[in-house]
């Protein structure tokens, strides 16, 4: 299926573009953009300025969104939302300050082919992004996973059914997987927890410093909480 | 000409003990040396001290108890500073208050303020209860005063998320009572240990000063006198930079001259 550029139909809708499988196409993101923004009619037939991309399967990063900044611009085209399923994505375009929506498997450019299933599964489905540090006393309580984009100092805590991301330092208290799923895990680009807990599982935080510039991740191994570098890919729940 | 506009600027901390009374006493001072009309308004009715910093105690005939129940006007419960007329206070009334005051209550008193004076210095109560939501109610802008210790850095972080939650902008800290040597050596939090978790802009390093005690119990804040100590001329420079100049913040590095700071200063260098 090719991409879909989906006119707006009133000046206050954005436009819609859903990629295509990033399988099914050849160029870069940014030429599959350029490719599918050749349909748009010429300036002045359209009623919108607004953007919103679906990025389905694509890669996006800072880089990605960086070139296709002036590629909008040359059409009198804005940015508003980016729609994607990776974390990856969303963090690239919420760092860049654009809105970001989490794209669930079933939404975009499938969407029309068959029924969008309905969020039935427990926990795991979906992903909160919160932007800002957590200061002492703050508790952030997400149902699914959270994406947090600040530090949790000390004396905050960040709880969340699924997986606690934190895109910044974790100094306070981090709780994956508070309904009891096992499989939960806690990222954070420095671990320098108080205490981490996965489902009924506690630990305190390592006492000496962790390395400098890499990621962590803190898990279950056989009931017990580990920690290990985080993988370069952080894959969502499923 | 511009409308005036009064700048109410809340100090507050948190944690009890760690300067706010004393800073917003010398911190009025310097502002009203430098011509700023200052008024000091004392929001720790509980455990009222203000008043005794500045030297004033005697001189107090009405409080902003009587100014909220009308009984007299403004001015008179105004204590101006016998060498520093510019600087006015506002003294706390007795204990009793907390029972009934209100943010409204604040607010009414800060708008009294506002058309005489440029800056309005609220000292907060510690703690982050009733006391410390009046205050905030009456402020825009704050200052957070912490010193190198975890205790009063968490209480401060705290303070930092209700000033954001009430819309408080902008905050800025001032770091109290530094001990260069002890930094230097590593047996204190650093200051980048302290901005790290804050994340505030610092507007002041004040570094531990014996001259404070005696200027403190002698009712007379270091500022007044044009005193050469570190602690005045760091209160000064808060001032300062407080009007928007740009005064360069002291290294704390260079300030612990020792040998010794400097040796293990030189074996704690990081070489990636």
């Amino acid at each position: 299926m090719a991409s879909q550029l989906l006119l707006a139909t009133a000046a206050s809708q954005p436009h819609r573009l859903s990629l295509a499988a990033a399988a099914s196409a050849t160029g870069s993101l940014v030429a599959e953009v350029g490719y599918a923004l050749g349909a748009l009619p010429p300036r002045g037939e359209w009623l919108s300025e607004e953007l919103v991309l679906a990025t389905g399967d694509w890669p996006l990063t800072v880089a990605d969104l960086r070139e296709l900044e002036p590629l909008l611009l040359r059409r009198g085209l804005r940015l508003v939302r980016v729609e994607a399923p990776a974390p990856e994505a969303l963090v690239a375009a919420a760092s860049l300050g654009v809105v970001t929506q989490l794209q669930r498997p079933g939404d975009g450019a499938g969407a029309a082919a068959h029924e969008p299933t309905a969020p039935t599964e427990p926990q795991g489905l979906g992903l909160t992004i919160h932007q800002g540090t957590l200061r002492s006393g703050d508790h952030l309580q997400v149902e699914g996973s959270v994406l947090l984009l600040g530090d949790v100092n000390p004396g905050a805590r960040i709880s969340a059914a699924g997986d606690v991301r934190v895109w910044g330092r974790l100094r306070g208290v981090a709780h994956a997987g508070c309904q009891g799923n096992h499989q939960a895990r806690i990222v954070a680009m420095q671990l320098r927890p108080l205490q981490l807990r996965i489902a009924e599982a506690v630990a305190r935080g390592p006492e000496d410093l962790p390395p400098r510039g890499y990621a962590e991740q803190a898990l279950l191994v056989d009931g017990a909480i580990a920690i290990e570098p985080a993988e370069p890919i952080w894959g969502l729940p499923d | 000409m511009t409308p005036h506009q009064t700048r109410n600027i809340l100090i507050c901390s948190g944690k009890g003990g760690v300067g706010k009374t004393t800073l917003t006493a010398n911190l009025g001072i310097a502002l009203a040396r430098q011509g700023v009309r200052t008024a000091v308004l004392d929001a720790d009715f509980g455990l009222r001290n203000l008043d005794l910093l500045l030297g004033l105690e005697n001189r107090i005939v009405f409080t902003a108890q009587e100014v909220l129940a009308g009984s007299c006007r403004l001015e008179q419960a105004l204590v101006k500073h016998k060498q520093e007329p510019n600087l006015a206070l506002l003294p706390a009334g007795n204990p009793r208050m907390l029972e009934w005051l209100k943010p409204e209550d604040m607010q009414a008193i800060v708008a009294m303020l506002a058309p005489s004076f440029d800056v309005v210095l609220i000292d907060c109560p510690a703690g982050i209860e009733d006391g410390f939501k009046n205050a905030v109610s009456a402020a825009q802008e704050a200052i957070v005063i912490t010193t190198p210790e975890v205790s009063a850095v968490r209480d401060a972080d705290r303070v930092i998320g209700l000033l954001n939650t009430h819309g408080i902008k902008p905050i800025q800290l001032v770091l109290n009572r530094v001990r260069p040597k002890m930094m230097a050596n590593q047996e204190m939090l650093s200051v980048n240990d302290v901005t790290d978790i804050l994340a505030l802009p610092l507007l002041g390093l004040v570094v531990e000063d014996e001259q404070v005690i005696v200027s403190t119990n002698r009712g007379e804040p270091l500022t007044l006198g044009g005193s050469r100590s570190p602690a005045a001329l760091a209160y000064s420079n808060v001032a300062r930079r407080l009007q928007g100049e740009d005064v360069p913040l002291p290294d704390p590095a260079k300030m612990g001259r020792g040998l010794r700071a400097k040796l293990s200063r030189l074996i704690k260098t990081k070489i990636f």
